[in-house]
């Protein structure tokens, strides 16, 4: 039988607990996730589809903070691939002489779809949205995701048909 | 050769060529004194038993111990400065790009398992296996001395995973890895267009195992029979081995299962190079 | 000669100032020696004795001390190097460039502060070699060796958190390389096994959680810059002190008897 004292003992030690357990293990962590960040926005204007000749990979908007390829077929369709190798978070180049890009951290390699044919990597590279601003520029949204794996790649918005 | 010596003399691998020198004196250091001491059959420390006061005897020690590490430090950092590359840009990877020289080991892992073993899981079992090392070894003997023959299990697998499975794998990650982590031997050029024909193939493949399902549950079997070996030698010597009734269950499997996971890393290795063995369990959530 | 010596030695010890500092007397006897360890705050880490083996640098190498010591070195040459770094992606790599150009011994401290960094990580290793080939960590030192692996961790991170200071394409790309091995952490990693998908994502796993954003930047850069000179130094020196503590309370230095 737990005695008055017990009782008052466990209540007073369980209160304790349960305070610091909440201010060092979930106040804690919730205050390493801030609600805003301050990133580079990912929606940005790539320019007017008469930029990118057909059957090109454009470097253009590899640079920091845009960081995708853009890449449009030689029938004209357009997309956009992160340029964020999916095996350890490095950035590919492209080699358009060979045709593919390649990871210089592992050497994964991912062809000009970017489907992963070479070296670590798990799974090809992302897609974003990409669709036409009212202005006619490309409007690319980083945002938004496309992955092959979960069968993305055929819907709307991952690619662009003009 | 020439680039290999500008490798070598790179300042940021001068801990790397500072350990490989150290740690042969060290290891021949110790293995003396362990073989004089069981030759002697009583520890040389045995003799030294009788106290002295740490005021001189011991302050002074440490007092020149310091000063003369100052000294190698002050030289070392008037020679040689620390090094500091071209403003970061997230845009352009270098080839290759390198952890600390300290945690090469386990980008070289990374080769051979995918990043939630070599990266996460592996150095987690790491830190728990080091810390578990007192409480699973039993062997009363070899105190406070250096011994060879008193503990020759304990002293082959750390030594086998010091000194193999990360000095050795830091020496060929920082030294012998070049661009796109490919493999370069000290006397080739760093080649950025070098091509590996990359033949790779999962086990179940070797197998004959063409289809998902059978292969994943093939991969599995081999994976937890492998583990099982642990428990079934434990299971099949336990009536007549005196050491593993010491042991106990709990303390064995925790000893069985470090082990086996330690030996995982070499084995993989060695059917990468001799098989081209990329993964042996594929399964819809996490390949090994 | 030896007279004024004394006389003079006389003079700077017979004086209430001295002796309110100094309590002890400088005879070479025992009593002096217990008392020079016992009455000093930075010396009673020791025992007034050891056996003699403990200060043999054969059985010893002095790597636990040398760990230490390399801990100081860049404590000092740290708190040196804070005046004129500045932790923003703006600043950080031009105020490297300025202790190194323009700052009087800003480059020996730098240098220093590395090689110091890179020689704990070797000491560090080493020291642990020791203390298995001499089976130290047997009964009753199980639980301090324990310590020793956590200190050896929290060096490591220590090393990893200043790797990314400089800001420069050699500690992006080292600790883009590093902490993207989080991503993949089972279940607690955006791109990790298990992992739930939509529920566990780049803004909320356990390496946003590292780098304050989802990508190596002005954040992390602030967040590491932390760590590496706050919060890690300090929990370093709270272990520290139970490491040192504990060689003391289980039985001293190691030794056959």
């Amino acid at each position: 039988m737990l005695s008055r004292r017990s009782f008052f003992k466990f209540l007073g030690w369980g209160n304790f607990l349960a305070a610091a357990g909440l201010a060092f293990g979930p106040g804690l962590i919730r205050f390493l996730y801030p609600r805003v960040l301050f990133e580079p926005s990912s929606v940005f204007k790539a320019g007017f589809p008469g930029e990118y000749p057909p059957g090109t990979v454009s470097e253009k908007f590899k640079k920091n903070p845009y960081g995708v390829w853009i890449v449009r077929k030689e029938d004209g369709e357009f997309y956009a691939l992160v340029a964020i190798c999916t095996h350890l978070g490095c950035t590919p180049r492209w080699f358009s002489s060979e045709n593919k890009f390649k990871c210089p951290c592992h050497g994964s390699g991912f062809d000009r779809e970017g489907m992963h044919f070479e070296g670590p990597a798990p799974r090809p590279l992302e897609r974003v949205q990409i669709t036409l601003a009212e202005d006619g520029q490309l409007l690319i949204d980083k945002s938004v995701k496309f992955l092959e794996e979960r069968g993305d790649w055929g819907k709307p918005g991952s690619s662009l048909r003009i | 050769m020439e680039h290999f010596l500008l490798l070598v003399t790179k300042p940021d691998n001068v801990p790397i060529v500072a350990i490989v020198l150290l740690l042969p004196f060290f290891t021949w250091l110790a293995f003396s004194q362990g073989r004089r001491n069981d030759l002697a059959g009583t520890p040389a420390e045995a003799a030294l038993n009788d106290k002295v006061y740490c005021w001189p005897y011991l302050c002074r020690n440490e007092f020149l111990c310091a000063i003369i590490t100052m000294l190698v430090l002050g030289i070392w950092s008037i020679t040689i400065d620390a090094p500091l590359e071209e403003p970061s840009d997230p845009t352009i990877t270098p080839n290759p790009s390198k952890a600390p020289w300290y945690f090469l080991a386990l980008q070289e892992m990374l080769v051979y398992f995918d990043p939630w073993i070599a990266g996460v899981v592996l150095p987690g079992l790491i830190i728990a296996g080091l810390i578990a090392i007192p409480y699973i070894d039993i062997n009363p003997k070899g105190k406070g001395y250096y011994t060879l023959k008193e503990r020759p299990f304990a002293l082959i697998t750390f030594c086998f995973g010091f000194f193999v499975l990360w000095i050795v794998l830091m020496v060929v990650g920082t030294f012998l890895r070049g661009p796109g982590w490919n493999f370069f031997a000290p006397w080739k050029e760093w080649d950025p267009h070098k091509i590996v024909p990359l033949t790779n193939v999962n086990l179940s493949y070797l197998f004959g195992i063409r289809n998902e399902q059978p292969a994943g549950i093939f991969g599995m079997c081999i994976v937890v029979g492998y583990f099982a070996l642990g428990p079934i030698y434990y299971f099949l010597k336990r009536g007549t081995s005196k050491f593993l009734q010491e042991l106990g269950l709990v303390r064995y499997i925790v000893v069985s299962f470090l082990f086996l996971t330690m030996m995982s890393l070499p084995i993989k290795m060695i059917l990468r190079w001799t098989l081209n063995i990329k993964y042996i369990w594929v399964s819809p959530w996490f390949n090994i | 000669m030896n007279e004024r010596r004394n006389g003079l030695k006389e003079k700077i010890t017979n004086n209430q100032i001295w002796q309110s500092m100094f309590r002890h007397g400088y005879e070479k006897t025992g009593r002096r020696y217990t008392l020079q360890v016992l009455q000093n705050v930075w010396l009673h880490l020791h025992p007034p004795r050891v056996t003699r083996h403990a200060i043999n640098f054969r059985f010893t190498w002095c790597m636990g001390g040398i760990t230490f010591l390399m801990f100081l070195v860049t404590a000092v040459t740290g708190v040196l190097l804070m005046f004129y770094y500045r932790p923003t992606a703006e600043y950080a790599f031009r105020d490297i460039q300025y202790l190194e150009f323009d700052i009087p011994f800003g480059m020996l401290l730098r240098n220093m502060h590395r090689w110091a960094a890179h020689g704990m990580v070797i000491a560090v290793m080493l020291h642990m070699f020791r203390v298995f080939l001499t089976g130290s960590y047997k009964k009753p030192r199980e639980f301090n060796w324990g310590v020793g692996v956590i200190l050896l961790l929290v060096t490591f991170f220590l090393s990893f958190t200043g790797y990314l200071l400089p800001w420069d394409q050699l500690a992006f790309w080292a600790v883009t390389v590093g902490t993207n091995m989080a991503r993949a952490t089972p279940v607690l990693g955006h791109e990790g096994p298990f992992a739930p998908q939509d529920i566990v994502t780049q803004a909320n796993d356990v390496r946003f959680a590292l780098l304050g954003g989802t990508i190596v930047g002005p954040s992390t850069l602030l967040r590491f810059y932390i760590l590496h000179c706050v919060a890690v130094p300090l929990l370093a020196s709270v272990l520290m002190a139970l490491h040192f503590w504990r060689v003391r309370k289980d039985g001293g230095i190691s030794g056959p008897l």
